[in-house]
Parts: C-alpha cells; sequence; structure tokens
C-alpha cells in the first residue's frame, strides 16, 4: 500500500547525491607499490575504497576526489591524477 | 575480528552526502554506524549532518536505518522518550543513537544532554565537534577554541573552549571516551564499547578537523586529526563507571605550534597566545594523569 | 462501576490520565499543575499504573520525551502551565507538525509579567496556532471526561494530532468538587487499546526517515493536510463526544454549548472555561427578569467551530465575548478576535468585547450581570455602531471602567 504522507517522513528510497560530479582530480592505485595496510579504504571518508580478497580498489562513482587516501599512503601507491577538462 | 573486518560492514548511510570534500565528519558517521549496525535508531540534529542529507529529502532517507531529525535543542531528550518507548516493549537491544555537532551539543542542546545524563538514561550520543557552528557558515560555538577565527570573532575568540568530555564525565555516567578519525582501532573500541553498555548513558567526543571552518587542504583533515593528538591539543582518553584511562598515551607529544600552524583559523594567533594555550594544554594533561591515579573504590 | 470521588481538578486530570492507560509520561512540576504530575508518579510508583516516567529537567523536555516515544509508539501524556508552556513552545509547535497524537493538560495561568500564578488562558491561547486541538473546560468532571475524550479523538486516524486540555489554574486545578470516576472496564471499552502508528514512528524493523529536509511545495502539502485534520477533528470530537455520552451518560455538547438560547433570545454572552458557572447564574438572574440575554460556551478553540456558533447566532443581534486574556495589538480579547472572524459575514450582530478576570482576578456574577446588560442595551438598539469599546470588569470597585 503506498504511503498516505500524512506527516513529514521518508520512505521512498536512499536519497543519493551524485558527488562523482564534484571530482576535479581521482585517485590512481599503483598496486604493485600497494602493501595492503588498508588506511586508504580506512580513511576514505565517502567509502570510495573497497575491500576486496586480492587487495583494494578504488571505486570512483561517489569519489570527491579529496586525496585523503592519497595523503595516507604510507607508500605513495595512490596518486591523483587531475580529471579531464576541469 | 580486525578493525578493517568492522569497516567492511556494510555502509548504513546513503553513498551520496553532500558533506564537504575531505570531511572527517562523513568519515566518523560512516564509521560508527558500521560498528553499531542496523538494530539503530539515528538522530541527526540541525547541522552539517543533518544539512548535508543524512535525514534524507522530501519523500526519501538518507540512511538505510530509522534515522530523524530532534530539534537542535532537544537531541539527547527526543531519545529518552524513545528509549521508555522501546523499553515498553521490551526491546531492549535496539542501539539509540545521536550523532550530533557541538552546537547542538555543548550550546544549544546542552540542557536536555546534561539532563539525560543525569537520568542515566540508555543513549549512544555522539558529539563531532569540529569547533564551531559549521553548518551555518563558521560561526563560534562553545566548542571553539581561544584564539581561533570564525565568522563571528574575526580577530580570534577570547574565550576558552569548554571542557564537554570532563563536564560529562562528572555526570558520573558510565562511559565517556574522546575519539578521533586519525585513530581508527581507537575509535571503533570506543563506539563497540558504548554499544555494550547496558547500564546507561555513553557519550563519545570525536573532534572533527573541518577543511573550510579551519583552513587546510581536504586532503589533510586525517593528518590534523593526528596532529591534534600528537601535540596532546586533544587527549585520547575514556571514563569507565568514574575511573579515567588515556587510551592512547603520547609520551613524547609535538609542541601545539606543529597543529596551530598548519590552520588558517589560529593565523591571528601571537606568541603569547600561543604560549598560552601551550601551558593550557600541559595542565589538561597533567589533569588526566592525575585523573587516572584516582582509582574508584580506593583500588 | 463507576464511583464518586470529590476530588481537584489536577486530580482529575491524573485520574483520567491513568485511566487512559498511558505508557510514558513526562512533566515538569510548575503551579499552579505540580499535583498532576505527583499524583501520577505516585500512581506509577505504588503500582496502579503500568506506565514508565521521565522525570525531566525541562518543560522543553518534557515534549521532546513525548515526542521521542510517541515516534516509538507510545501512548503519551503530559501536562503544564504558563511559562513551561512557552519554554516548550519549540518542540510543542513540532508535536503537530509531526501528527503526533500527544494528550497534554494545561492548568492555565497568566503569562508574566508582572509575576504571576494564577488563571488566565493567556498562556494556551497565545499558542492556539501551533497546530494543536484545544479544549477548554467548565469543571472538574469535564476535566476528566474531556482527557478520556482527547485521547479518542488525538488517536483517529482521522485526525492524528495532539491535544490540550486547557482548565482555569486554581479555580479548577486547586479546586475540589464531586467527580464521577468510570471504571477501568469501562474507559477500556471507550478508548483504542493502543497508539498504533503508521503515519510516522521509528522503528528498525521498518525503516523510514523521520523529517527530512523538504521542498516547499510539499510543505504546502503537508500543511494542507494537517488543517483538513483540524477540520475534520470538528466532527470526531462531536462523534467522541456522542460515544462517550452513551457509555457514560455524560454530554458535554461536542464544541459549543449553547445555554438558553431559543428564538426569542436578542442576546449572548460568550465564554470560556471555568468563568461560564458565574454566568450561567447571571444568566438565570436576567432571564428571570425577562431579559433577552442566553449563553455560549465555547469548549473547543481550535479547531474553531465557526458553522455550529453561526448557526447558534443567528437570530441573535448583540453578542459579548468576556475574555479572560488578551489580544494585543486588537484591544480586545482573543476569543472575542475568533468570534469576530466566525460573525464577519452577519453585518446585523453587534460585537461587544469585555476583558476580566486577568492574573486570577474573580469574574463575579455581578459582572456578567454587567455585561449581559450591556449587551442587551446594544440589542435593543437601533443603528448602534457594530465597533464596540473593550470594556473592562474590575472588581476594584465593581465598577465597569472603560
Amino acid at each position: 500500500m503506498p504511503h498516505d504522507y500524512v506527516a513529514p517522513v521518508g520512505v521512498e528510497g536512499i536519497y543519493i547525491i551524485n558527488t562523482g560530479k564534484w571530482r576535479i582530480q581521482h585517485p590512481v592505485l599503483a598496486e604493485e607499490k600497494c602493501v595492503k595496510c588498508g588506511k586508504c579504504f580506512m580513511f576514505c571518508p565517502v567509502g570510495a575504497i573497497k575491500r576486496r580478497d586480492d587487495g583494494y580498489h578504488i571505486d570512483l562513482e561517489y569519489c570527491k576526489g579529496c586525496g585523503v587516501c592519497s595523503h595516507e599512503c604510507p607508500t605513495k601507491a595512490i596518486q591523483m591524477i587531475g580529471e579531464e577538462g576541469k | 575480528m580486525s578493525v578493517l573486518d568492522v569497516l567492511d560492514r556494510p555502509d548504513v548511510i546513503s553513498p551520496g552526502i553532500s558533506a564537504c570534500v575531505g570531511c572527517s565528519v562523513e568519515l566518523t558517521l560512516r564509521t560508527v554506524m558500521k560498528v553499531l549496525g542496523r538494530n539503530s535508531v539515528l538522530a541527526i540534529p540541525p547541522g552539517c549532518m543533518g544539512g548535508v542529507g543524512v535525514v534524507g529529502w522530501d519523500k526519501k532517507s538518507g540512511a538505510e536505518i530509522p534515522v530523524f531529525f530532534p530539534l537542535l535543542t532537544n537531541t539527547a531528550s527526543m531519545l529518552s522518550g524513545l528509549r521508555l518507548a522501546y523499553k515498553r516493549q521490551g526491546r531492549d537491544g535496539i542501539h539509540v543513537v545521536a550523532f550530533a555537532g557541538d552546537g547542538a551539543s555543548v550550546d544549544a542542546g546542552f540542557q536536555a544532554l546534561s539532563g539525560a545524563a543525569e537520568r542515566n538514561d540508555r543513549i549512544i550520543y555522539i558529539c563531532y565537534d569540529n569547533e564551531g557552528y559549521m553548518n551555518t557558515g563558521y560561526q563560534r560555538s562553545g566548542a571553539t577554541p581561544k584564539g581561533a577565527w570564525t565568522s563571528t570573532t574575526p580577530y580570534g575568540k577570547l574565550q576558552i573552549k569548554k571542557d564537554m568530555p570532563r563536564i560529562m564525565a562528572d555526570h558520573r555516567i558510565p562511559y565517556v571516551s574522546t575519539c578521533s578519525p586519525a585513530y581508527m582501532k581507537d575509535l571503533v573500541e570506543k563506539v563497540e564499547k558504548a554499544k555494550r553498555n547496558k547500564a546507561g548513558f555513553s557519550y563519545l567526543h570525536v573532534l572533527n578537523p573541518c577543511v573550510g571552518g579551519w583552513g587546510f587542504p581536504p586532503e589533510e583533515s586525517i593528518e590534523i586529526a593526528r596532529l591534534s593528538v600528537k601535540t596532546r591539543y586533544f587527549p585520547l582518553y575514556e571514563v569507565v563507571n568514574g575511573e579515567y584511562h588515556i587510551t592512547v598515551d603520547i609520551p613524547n607529544p609535538l609542541p601545539v605550534s606543529d597543529y596551530v600552524s598548519r590552520l588558517k583559523k589560529f593565523s591571528r594567533t601571537s606568541e603569547v597566545a600561543l604560549t598560552e594555550m601551550q601551558e593550557l594544554i600541559d595542565q589538561q594533561w597533567q589533569e588526566l594523569k592525575a585523573l587516572e591515579q584516582v582509582r574508584v573504590n580506593g583500588a | 462501576m463507576s464511583h464518586v470521588e470529590v476530588m481537584t481538578g489536577n486530580q482529575a486530570a491524573s485520574t483520567a490520565a491513568c485511566l487512559a492507560r498511558p505508557d510514558v509520561i513526562a512533566a515538569y512540576p510548575i503551579t499552579p499543575q505540580s499535583s498532576v504530575v505527583e499524583d501520577i508518579s505516585k500512581a506509577i510508583a505504588e503500582g496502579k499504573l503500568d506506565a514508565l516516567i521521565s522525570e525531566v529537567e525541562s518543560e522543553h523536555s518534557a515534549m521532546s520525551v513525548l515526542e521521542g516515544a510517541a515516534l516509538g509508539e507510545a501512548r503519551t501524556f503530559s501536562a503544564t502551565s504558563s511559562q513551561g508552556l512557552a519554554f516548550m513552545y519549540e518542540p510543542y509547535f513540532r508535536a503537530s507538525t509531526l501528527r503526533l497524537p500527544i494528550v497534554m493538560a494545561i492548568a492555565n495561568r497568566e503569562m508574566i509579567s508582572p509575576q504571576t500564578l494564577w488563571a488566565s488562558a493567556q498562556d494556551s491561547l497565545s499558542v492556539r496556532d501551533a497546530g494543536w486541538i484545544q479544549y477548554y473546560v467548565e469543571n472538574n468532571q469535564e476535566i476528566l471526561d474531556t482527557i478520556l475524550q482527547a485521547f479518542c479523538v488525538a488517536e483517529d486516524k482521522r485526525v492524528l494530532l495532539p491535544i490540550n486540555i486547557c482548565y482555569d489554574g486554581f479555580y479548577l486545578s486547586h479546586m475540589s468538587e464531586r467527580v464521577d470516576v468510570p471504571d477501568q472496564a469501562q474507559v477500556d471499552a471507550f478508548l483504542p487499546q493502543c497508539y498504533k502508528p503508521d503515519h510516522i514512528y521509528l522503528d528498525p524493523d521498518r525503516p523510514m526517515a523521520v523529517d527530512p529536509l523538504t521542498n516547499g511545495d510539499l510543505l504546502m502539502e503537508y500543511r494542507q493536510k494537517h488543517l483538513e485534520a483540524q477540520q475534520r477533528a470538528l466532527t470526531v470530537i462531536e462523534e467522541a463526544s456522542e460515544v462517550f455520552c452513551n457509555l457514560f451518560g455524560r454530554h458535554w455538547d461536542g464544541c459549543v454549548e449553547a445555554y438558553k438560547i431559543d428564538h426569542n433570545t436578542k442576546g449572548a454572552i460568550i465564554t470560556l472555561g471555568s468563568m461560564t458557572g458565574a454566568a450561567r447564574e447571571a444568566i438565570d438572574r436576567l432571564q428571570s427578569e425577562g431579559l433577552p440575554i442566553g449563553l455560549i460556551k465555547i469548549r473547543v478553540v481550535r479547531p474553531f467551530p465557526k458553522t455550529e456558533l453561526r448557526e447558534l447566532l443567528s437570530g441573535i443581534r448583540a453578542v459579548g465575548v468576556v475574555d479572560r486574556n488578551v489580544c494585543f495589538g486588537w484591544n480586545t480579547g482573543i476569543i472575542y478576535q475568533e468570534v469576530l472572524a466566525a460573525i464577519s459575514g452577519s453585518p446585523s450582530i453587534v460585537h461587544q468585547p469585555f476583558i476580566a478576570g486577568l492574573g486570577g482576578e474573580d469574574i463575579t456574577i455581578e459582572m456578567f450581570e454587567t455585561a449581559a446588560r450591556q449587551v442587551v442595551t446594544l440589542a435593543q438598539k437601533k443603528n448602534g455602531s457594530r465597533d464596540q469599546e473593550t470594556i473592562w470588569l474590575r472588581s476594584v470597585s465593581e465598577e465597569v471602567h472603560k
């Protein structure tokens, strides 16, 4: 049954802002330098770094390009690269 | 379970919220809710996290768990009422959680917070302290430190920061701690302790550097948080049933100038003011060390 | 079955609240309401009431606790007065806009300054536009009966609004009267078993966001529904009054009560709350002299029963409204303005504002006689001005002060 909206509530799914559009730079991981410490995964404010069995993977969909992952990486395995056209 | 395993749990917050680039509060919120899980109700009063869409927009929610806007002034008391309702239904497993800024906690919401703590209502209250009303344009709050620029203290705040964790500890609630997003294992463990606390109120105070309001590049937000701990500006400790314990000891602190010099908000801070700040930090650390020696029940 | 007790208005309120089986109560002490919460606390402590109470640090938190509890699907009750209500205003407004059916008694007390503790409906009337339903009652029996009816109306799916039951501080809150107390089984048969919302709630098993940021157009939709619910409440209040009467044998005339008004009546006095008792006496006296004057007691101010009032006033030439409150900026009382709005389409009715009884001053039978005679005079006047200056009824010299 559809909600009657007598009172202000949110029940129609999740409100998502396309924060990936904000990005002026994006992280690129050099896998050969990665020591799989998980710092990038731990500190990414938006959860753009995903953990997999084989290491860490960058999902740019909501990445705002803050550069925390790159800055915190102990082996400088992540470089921030400017977005084309920005 | 390792910290990384905990952080690999599903994120219940919307993947796209409009927090500023590099915001450490966004990181803290996502992390805290990974620890607390889905059997939670989340109160987000007006402030940065409310403003960026965590409670949602129109008919959509900003989270996969029940989330709501309390007033700026009544976060703790609304949660007290929720807790009573769940108690009445025998639903004691639900975590009743506040994620509130310093304005909603140390200033306008203080009375409700103090009242709920005094009643020892079973609430997990997390204050994300970015030292000002950052969502409304960087105005001064009771948590702004002395000397800091805000949009209402253009020449630096004249008064010292309200020591909220100590004030909350003096309510003699079962659990109080200070946390930093730079010390993730410590943060996760503290949230887990709050989650396990069935005896009453839990208060967690997180110092969250604010890129725009404090003035530093977004990639440095974790480093700044780490520096606040390494200079003893923001000591990490907990108070369990009245007993103080420093959880991250800083035996060889960096001078506070190493922290202050990184932040534009302190750009007008004089040498004299810096010396005063260092003295206050040293004194507070000594007090913490002394409080650590005090054992409840004389043990 | 029911039994008779002699009790104060506050006791009537706490007795009714206990009979309604609330889940969560929160209130903060304030004169003249305090004994309501004391009595409920005692009932819980003695195991006579199975409910939870929050000993809050303020009225602001009292209302906030109840909002949290109502979002957690609890039936809730509180009580307050004057400054407490003022301090509560921020969450008070929100209880209605979140559509939470909280029931709260208000022992009416004048707003300071000057410093005062005594009766006036200034407190609750000042917040009449905060979206709540507001009843104003005349005696202790009506306090008890109306609180029970209020839970029924508040939780009705056509309404879903919080309700105030307002009664004059000290005049009713502290005065003892005979009250017929229904037994629990009777009340259980009258009220819904529990509050079970499907419009707004916080439940991890059924996640929803409560009160997301909302655009103006959607906000207007919510406001429109809120206003419509207020209008539907006029019917629901009447229904609750009828059902209550059938079960308990006492009828409180829904939103408006007409006293001794018939086709010969030319003038009417309009009252609110406990002053109505003295007004009835005055009307009896004047009618025995043959004066064509009757009485209308407004029982519900929000929603305002404009249609019923218009019908009652249809044959009437002059109306006098006695307000125990003031309406700043209009130089009258508040109910006078409300009545004026209701009869604005009836140019034949002359209307006279009176202000009396502020700060707990007695509104005597003689004052009502004075007021009623003035109304009769206006009713008999040909081509009198419709716009009368307020008459202040004051006790100092028992004279009418202009």
